[in-house]
């Protein structure tokens, strides 16, 4: 009884909009992959890009605010959300996102060599 | 869905049916559906606001900016017209490609007159924003009702 009310709490609260992936183009060269994703009304505070293992998962929310009453409407009412998997051989550190015009430009640079990295003993 | 061989009357055979178009319906979902079919006839996919005094109609081109777009208006329609060419950057090779050239001109009809000396547009973050003030004829009027 207790987990339910807590489940029903849970669902007053999410104040999740749909979500649909949004349209992307992937580029390759020697240097990186490039990926160039749609995401139109979504400023750089609604961009969120979390890489975990190796996925990257984008996610764009938008405030669209409503000027006045709606007669018709196309545009639905949707954030962007889209996972991507990470190929080995990325450097994560020099990942490099670029948000213009609505649309945005994932820079995934190739690591030249599995580099070793330093690690910094602390005096213990 | 097809369960039981003797549940084929009629009706629900009809009802099934609209089960597997909704199925297919949420499957498409999942896509952003701004250059399907259909939606690509009416590009860019855009909303119709009345604010009383004005109109405002938002419409989504990503990848647009203030250059790229050509507006005019009437007393009753709108027409935005534009292209984003989408040129593969040089010396890529291409992996995926979700993103369509675009070459558009839409016209919008409007419900009431408006006044296209007084048309506002800005287009930022890739949604373009159209304040269209009505004619002045057209604007709703107050009406104060006198005490008697």
């Amino acid at each position: 009884m207790d987990k339910m009310q807590k489940r029903n709490a849970d669902v007053e609260n999410v104040r999740q909009r749909p979500a649909v992936a949004p349209r992307v183009d992937v580029f390759e060269n020697e240097h990186e992959y490039l990926i160039v994703a749609d995401l139109p009304g979504v400023k750089k505070e609604g961009l969120k890009l979390d890489i975990d293992d190796d996925e990257l998962k984008l996610e764009g929310t938008r405030n669209t605010s409503e000027p006045g009453a709606l007669v018709a409407g196309e545009c639905r009412a949707v954030d962007y959300r889209r996972t991507f998997v990470v190929p080995e051989g990325v450097d994560r550190e020099k990942i490099d996102a670029e948000l213009a015009a609505g649309v945005l430009r994932l820079r995934l640079p190739k690591a030249e060599a599995l580099r070793p990295r330093q690690i910094a003993v602390r005096a213990g | 869905m097809f369960q039981y061989v003797g549940d084929f009357d009629n009706a629900f055979a009809f009802s099934m049916l609209d089960q597997l178009r909704r199925h297919m319906d949420r499957a498409f979902d999942e896509y952003d559906r701004s250059t399907h079919a259909t939606a690509a006839r009416n590009y860019p996919a855009s909303n119709l606001y009345d604010t009383g005094a004005a109109y405002v109609i938002t419409a989504e081109v990503p990848g647009l900016t203030e250059k790229d777009v050509e507006i005019t208006a009437t007393q009753d329609v709108v027409t935005v017209s534009g292209e984003r060419k989408n040129e593969v950057p040089e010396g890529y090779s291409v992996h995926r490609s979700e993103r369509a050239n675009v070459k558009f001109k839409r016209s919008y009809a409007l419900p009431a007159r408006i006044d296209p000396s007084k048309v506002g547009a800005s287009l930022t973050n890739g949604v373009l924003t159209l304040t269209l003030e009505k004619a002045a004829e057209v604007k709703p009027r107050q009406i104060s009702v006198r005490a008697h």
